[in-house]
């Protein structure tokens, strides 16, 4: 099939076409990883034509005895691309650096809570992100970033542009309303945590924006990207079935790097990289200009009642000053208008011999952000380490601790004027809020100044986090055809989140206080450990040709938690301490809970033409009301691959798999659903007891998912083109939600009841190809496209809102036969049974994503990738622009274009939801993008450079420059289409309200191995 | 390699420490950090009851800010210019479209009200299911007097907000489970003050019967309406309330003579809400500082021009150093009834009452008797008598209803009670609109959980 390698032409002029011989000759050379330059053995060498073959040794290399006449030698090796270099006659060495595959057919891919399976083999479609996809090309400084746009099936949603991430994955759509819907993270066999601790940012005395509003960041933040060797993503039930109880949303399964037999390799790396603001609003100036039809101005609308003359005076005077003066000011361009700037540092050392190995790596990540006084810090130091104790037993440990850091400062959602987004709507350019001899002017236009807000307030966060894992493998049977080894694996995840919101007294928004001055202190401890024991049999039938791997075992999940703070308020001038408070206040809450669950197993394999899995785990909780009832969680999954029966011959075919898989999952109730119980209260300063508003559930059991996915995989041409073809209908029972109740009983809810059913259905479609193979450029393409429907299929209770939001502009509900991330807003308008419904407008779920992710290698030393993403038909609820409008600082104020049939009147007012034709439709906005995520370019400098430089200190240098989001195409009049409020929430999550705008990073680096 | 007996030994080792660390258990949760419901559903202690007691004087604070801001702005004497919050300047001012939406956040005192009532309700329950020797019998009547007076204070705030949109009377045995999920059916406005009467009549004989004292503590704010034949004042006073909704005049009166009526007496007689700065109380919603800019509660401009010159209670409302103008609508004047934040907040107070009695009586045609109850509350805000201010209208029923109205107006200035006066006369109309496109409401909507309720569980 030579005629199909599309470029053929190509080779032979950059590759030129060598001249035959007449004898053999003994053709040798080195063969190493592109990727960081290390010699690969057991490479298979071929001179192509001919069955002569060698395999390159220990260190790379290898010799051939090549027949007259080879004009092309084939390098192939599992997980690489197989490459060809053309032979001449002039030289007898060939030294070939081979580039991994970006998605190879026999990587290994979790099957089970201790077992693997071939990709060719498998019947999910797994994701898997290698090191090099994650951070390989750019350095987002946390992980969730770093996995946009390349999770097939995920909607990757930001709830805050600060530093330090914030970021919801919502794997196959939502899985549980109440619940959360992120997946479950485990780290080298730890159940890690990802929560946001509360900080008490949004609590009455700071923002007041509500509970659950503190835009803290996800812990999963913590781990350092680097240290990544691999990620799995199980979207479903139906590859996750065997996590349980935990695995309703998916779960990601990260593989750290471990330590490679030989040579000590020391690697150093550099990153030097800039953040900007992606896009800032901008806001109008002002002027007397007669604008609305009777001749008002601006100031007869922004600061009057509307009619000619009724402008606030002294705010004409203090514009007239300030333009007099020229001191006109762009506040948003002094607070988000700034560069912030990021390091990386990382250093790893790993090595080791074939008893035991070692990977050690420490690294520093710093970024400020485009807010002054924001930013986000890291240092974190791992060793794993490998140990073959004996032929029959070995262990695994890798230790890991973190230090991170976030300054957030304050935006988003806010009831007490004082988010800087807010202010910033809020303020004309004429305010004079630049601090004078210290002393910052108060606001004239809302509760704050955003520059007092921005340089004075403390919102930071700083965790220690220790995760520690251990594995072990002891043997006791290894026979040719049977073993049997006993698995063991646990480990443990504490972290200790220490946060500090502060308002000095003086400042103008604790001015209004009773108690001005408030400052919080939280400590947020989480201690959660996991064990795991499991019996693996593994035995041949039928002379080796049916392979089967029998398990059983058991699972212990433990979680304890320990949430404080003491919060002081009327502080003592320029004391951050809450002892100094007049007021203090303080809480504390305890939880714990455990789960256990117990698995079997059966895998079988027929010569890798059918591969069959049944498995059933049974689980039981101490979140359930009854904690003694174990739930059971079966999966069977199937995979055919057709084009390794004997009787298929179609050669372009290289693969074609039929897989279907099934399973289910569990989805446990919330801490404290269970609960009824009676709150504190104080009057008088006498202590009283409330009975609650809402009631607990005790005989609450754990919301099920359960998953069907269909799949073809086809190779063609050698596998040189993939597609990843997928269909999934996953059906989520007995959704655990609050109840809302008739509120004039006087009980809101129960907190969790099973109050239907959801489905999501989709599609995913992967294409891997290689358009260009040849030893001089390689170009390596991905094209994903995937969507996912969502709909409540049953409701036991009345509609309601769910998730969080703004009335008017825009809830989420659930409805029978609607999804439960649609928007509904105003106009209401009655139903056939007379009641007042709210307008049903777009989802913001997206319609589809597409990824398009392309890698070019060029004259073996030059690698150029980018990544492209959209998202289109996904709606938020933008309240930003209505606040500008409000405040008068959009930039199309002044112009009149009769907006909703508001003749005559300025745009700034026509918008807004005081007239009449201005209905939610405003403010559900299209966000649809097209984003250019990454894009990278990398220099390896040659070797023989190198050894000229350092002789053999130096094994590899590589430098280059990377984007992150530098361009992005969208309608979307908010800061940025992917940042919401409520970004963290199941539902709800696409409200954007004055959210601190993301950025878009520029990077150069550099990268050193010894 | 052979399965040998290390590994048996081994294996035994495992299954050993799985079993012997209680691998296989989770425990049966208990919430570690409050105490359950059921601690005091039956055999409560006298300390429970106690605390169960000072829980109710607590909780019946809620409700109290969104009811008097939302009463206030459809009345148009106050406006909650909140630059974060665009709806109280909109929505609630009738100028969006289609009305209150669904989901309004405007019957947030509706939730707090009913949740008060529920709690009186397992108040009572606990009392009756005391412990032994907790209680005595008169002290259990004195509770029933007391949540029956809670329940019927509560449903008159919400009844009046929901108006002819009615509100549920029954709802509970909480004896039977999953009852809750069974409210009764919405009530008319009429049928709902009938109950309200009914409530409040049912406690004052409780309250007779309820001993010298009560059996749990009551707070300073009921100074003088601390046991049970003085907390019976209040419960008729809060009566009379109801019967003027009802415009049963002689009622009214009947009533006023039960409660601590007094035409000569102080003006503030009456129980309050109390706040304080004290860890985990709550401070005077209604207190605010002047001159803030980020959500100023300002006064309507009409309330301070059309005041009579020399009127003390334009006290009620501070000038601001700048004014603040949001979304088309000026606040000269901030809101200035309460000047701390632990300042108390009258429930129902003599000054009220007087004012109760004059109506009663330009109804009932005693026109003389109107006249000076009406004077007491002039002379008391620093104005003339009516026969020197406005001798026109001394012998003019229509006038001295325009009188009456305008002397509620001030003197409960931000209480929640204009919008339902002018409501009861039928002159929304007269009310102002600062913008063209702003109307009154004649009441809210019905709560968005109640209507889905309903819609799901037809009656």
């Amino acid at each position: 099939m030579k005629q199909i390698y599309a470029l053929l032409l190509v080779w032979i002029v950059v590759g030129g076409v060598g001249k035959a011989w007449a004898q053999d000759r003994t053709l040798s050379g080195k063969i190493s990883s592109s990727a960081d330059g290390s010699p690969l053995p057991g490479v298979n060498v071929v001179a192509k034509g001919s069955s002569k073959g060698s395999v390159s040794d220990v260190n790379g290399n290898y010799t051939l005895l090549a027949p007259a006449g080879t004009k092309t030698l084939v390098f192939s090796y599992i997980g690489f691309l197989t490459q060809e270099s053309p032979v001449s006659a002039s030289t007898n060495v060939y030294n070939i650096s081979m580039t991994e595959a970006a998605q190879s057919l026999d990587e290994v891919i979790i099957s089970g809570l201790a077992t693997s399976v071939k990709r060719s083999n498998a019947a999910n479609a797994v994701t898997r992100i290698s090191s090099d996809e994650l951070v390989g090309k750019t350095r987002p400084v946390t992980l969730d970033a770093a996995m946009s746009g390349k999770i097939v099936g995920a909607n990757i949603v930001q709830n805050s542009g600060a530093p330090g991430g914030g970021i919801s994955v919502k794997l196959r759509g939502i899985s549980s309303i109440n619940g959360s819907s992120e997946p479950l993270y485990v780290v080298d066999g730890v159940f890690v945590n990802n929560s946001q601790f509360a900080t008490g940012a949004g609590s009455g005395s700071f923002s007041g924006a509500g509970t659950n509003q503190d835009q803290a960041p996800n812990r999963i933040s913590d781990i350092n990207p680097a240290d990544i060797e691999s990620m799995e993503i199980l979207k479903g039930p139906s590859a996750a079935a065997i996590y349980g109880t935990r695995a309703n949303a998916g779960v990601i399964i990260i593989t750290t790097k471990k330590g490679k037999a030989g040579k000590t390799k020391v690697s150093f790396g550099q990153d030097v990289g800039f953040s900007s603001a992606i896009k800032l609003l901008g806001s109008e100036g002002w002027s007397l200009d007669p604008i609305g039809p009777e001749g008002q101005t601006k100031f007869d609308y922004v600061f009057g009642n509307g009619t000619v003359g009724s402008g606030s005076k002294t705010e004409i005077e203090l514009w007239q000053k300030a333009t007099a003066e020229g001191k006109i000011y762009d506040y948003e361009k002094y607070i988000y208008g700034n560069t912030g700037k990021i390091t990386n540092t990382r250093l790893s050392v790993s090595g080791g011999n074939d008893k035991t190995k070692f990977y050690f790596a420490t690294a520093l990540n710093d970024e400020t952000g485009i807010q002054k006084g924001t930013g986000f810090q890291r240092k974190s130091i791992r060793l794993n380490v490998d140990h073959k104790l004996a032929k029959w037993v070995d262990f695994s440990i890798g230790s890991n601790y973190m230090r991170t850091g976030a300054q957030r400062s304050f935006s988003g959602n806010d009831n007490r004027g004082v988010s800087i987004g807010y202010t910033l709507a809020y303020t004309p350019n004429y305010a004079q809020l630049f601090p004078v001899n210290g002393v910052y002017p108060l606001s004239r236009y809302t509760g704050d100044s955003p520059i007092a807000i921005a340089e004075r307030t403390i919102n930071d966060e700083n965790t220690n986090r220790f995760i520690q894992s251990f594995t072990s493998n002891i043997y006791f049977l290894q026979k040719p055809n049977s073993t049997l080894k006993l698995a063991l694996q646990g480990g443990l995840d504490y972290v200790n989140t220490e946060a500090e919101v502060y308002f000095p007294e003086d400042l103008q928004s604790q001015l209004t206080r009773a108690t001005p001055g408030a400052s919080r202190y939280s400590k947020n401890r989480s201690f959660n450990t996991n064990l795991q024991a499991f019996l693996i049999y593994n035995w041949q039938l039928m002379g080796g040709k049916l392979d089967l791997t029998s398990q059983v075992g058991t699972v212990r999940l433990t979680t304890d938690n320990d949430f404080s703070w003491i919060q002081g308020d009327g502080l003592l001038p320029k004391q951050k301490n809450p002892n100094t408070g007049s007021v203090r206040t303080f809480s504390e809450t305890w939880q714990a809970w455990q789960d256990v669950g117990m698995v079997a197993q059966q895998e079988a394999n027929y010569q890798d033409k059918i591969i069959g899995t049944v498995g059933i785990r049974f689980d039981k909780s101490s979140l359930n009301g009854d904690n003694e009832k174990w739930y059971g969680f079966p999966r069977a999954s199937l995979a055919v691959n057709v084009a390794k029966f004997g009787f298929w011959d179609y050669e372009p075919i290289s693969q074609l798999k039929l897989r279907g898989a099934f399973g289910r999952t569990g989805g446990v109730p919330a801490y404290g659903n269970i609960f009824t119980s009676l709150g504190t209260t104080i009057i008088d300063g006498q202590l009283g007891s409330v009975t609650p508003t809402s009631v607990g559930n005790p005989t609450i059991e754990p919301e099920t998912a359960q998953e069907v996915e269909w799949g073809v995989d086809l190779g063609l041409f050698k596998n040189r083109i993939n597609l990843e073809a997928t269909y999934y209908d996953k059906k989520v029972f007995n959704l655990l939600n609050p109840y809302t109740l008739a509120s004039g009983t006087g009980v809101t809810q129960f907190n969790a009841y099973p109050v239907g059913d959801l489905q999501n259905k989709g599609v995913e479609l992967g294409l891997n190809v290689v358009p260009v193979e040849l030893s001089n450029f390689t170009w390596t393409s991905q094209v994903q496209y995937w969507f996912n429907r969502s709909k409540i299929t049953r409701l036991e209770i009345p509609n309601t809102t769910v998730g969080s939001g703004f009335s008017i502009y825009g809830r989420n509900q659930l409805r029978l036969g609607e999804s439960p991330t649609r928007w509904f807003g105003s106009p209401n308008v009655a139903d056939a049974q007379g009641v007042a419904q709210a307008t049903r407008y777009e989802d913001a779920q997206p319609r589809y994503q597409i990824s398009f992710s392309n890698q070019f290698k060029l004259f073996q030393h030059f690698d150029l990738s980018f990544l492209l993403h959209t998202s289109q038909g996904n709606y938020n609820s933008n309240l930003t622009i209505k606040q500008k409008d409000t405040g008068g600082t959009t930039t199309d104020w002044s112009k009149v274009e009769n907006l909703y049939g508001n003749v005559g009147l300025p745009n700034g007012r026509a918008r807004l939801p005081t007239n009449p034709n201005v209905t939610a439709r405003e403010f559900i906005q299209d966000a649809s993008y097209v984003r250019l995520r990454e894009v990278s370019l990398y220099y390896t400098i040659p070797k023989a450079l190198l050894t000229k430089a350092f002789g053999n200190v130096v094994s590899n240098v590589k430098v280059g420059a990377s984007a992150q989001n530098p361009l992005t195409w969208t309608n979307y009049k908010g800061y940025d289409p992917e940042v919401s409020n409520f970004g963290n929430q199941s539902v709800g999550a696409s409200v954007d309200n004055a959210a601190f705008p993301n950025s878009k990073r520029l990077f150069f680096h550099l990268a050193v191995d010894f | 390699m052979k399965f040998s007996l290390k590994h048996i030994v081994l294996l035994a080792g495992l299954a050993f420490t799985l079993l012997s660390c209680s691998f296989f258990e989770v425990e049966n949760s208990i919430d570690p950090n409050n105490p359950p419901l059921e601690s005091v559903l039956t055999n409560a202690s006298r300390i429970q009851i106690n605390q169960l007691g000072i829980g109710i004087q607590s909780a019946i604070r809620n409700g109290r800010s969104n009811y008097v801001l939302v009463a206030g702005s459809i009345g148009r004497e106050i406006y909650n210019l909140a630059s974060t919050e665009l709806t109280w300047t909109t929505e609630l001012l009738g100028s969006t479209n289609g009305g209150f939406s669904a989901t309004t956040l405007f019957n947030g005192y509706y939730a707090d009200f009913a949740q008060t009532r529920r709690r009186a309700e397992y108040f009572r329950i606990a009392a009756e299911n005391s412990a032994p020797g907790a209680l005595t019998d008169a002290e259990k009547e004195g509770i029933k007097g007391f949540v029956n007076t809670v329940d019927a204070y509560t449903m008159l705030i919400m009844l009046n907000m929901q108006y002819k949109n009615g509100i549920r009377i029954k709802y509970t045995d909480l004896y039977s489970p999953g009852d809750m999920l069974k409210p009764g059916p919405f009530v008319s406005y009429e049928d709902g003050l009938k109950e309200i009467r009914r409530l409040l009549d049912e406690g004052a004989t409780q309250l007779a019967a309820g001993g010298t004292a009560f059996g749990f503590t009551v707070t300073s704010g009921y100074a003088g309406f601390n046991t049970p034949a003085n907390f019976r004042k209040f419960n008729r006073a809060l009566a009379a309330r109801t019967a003027m909704y009802q415009s049963d005049w002689t009622g009214l009166l009947t009533l006023l003579n039960d409660s601590f009526f007094d035409l000569n007496g102080a003006m503030t007689t009456g129980p309050n809400f109390t706040y304080s700065t004290t860890s985990g109380d709550i401070v005077n919603p209604q207190f605010q500082q002047m001159n803030t800019t980020a959500s100023p509660v300002v006064a309507q401009a009409l309330f301070i021009s059309q005041a009579e010159a020399g009127d003390t209670r334009l006290k009620k409302v501070t000038k601001r150093t700048s004014s603040r103008a949001l979304s088309g609508i000026i606040g000269e004047y901030d809101a200035s009834l309460y000047t701390t934040s632990t300042a108390p907040i009258s429930i129902i107070r003599n000054e009220e009452l007087i004012l109760m009695y004059a109506e009663a009586m330009i109804q009932t045609g005693k026109l003389a008797e109107a006249v000076t109850a009406l004077n007491k509350v002039r002379v008391a805000a620093g104005l003339k008598d009516l026969a020197t201010a406005k001798p026109a209208i001394v012998n003019d029923k229509n006038g001295l209803i325009d009188e009456l109205l305008n002397q509620r107006r001030y003197s409960l200035f931000y209480e929640g009670h204009r919008w339902f006066d002018m409501r009861r006369y039928g002159r929304l109309t007269q009310l102002p609109n600062d913008q063209p496109n702003h109307k009154v409401y004649d009441q809210l909507i019905r709560p968005f959980a109640e209507v889905q309720w309903d819609a799901k569980n037809p009656q």
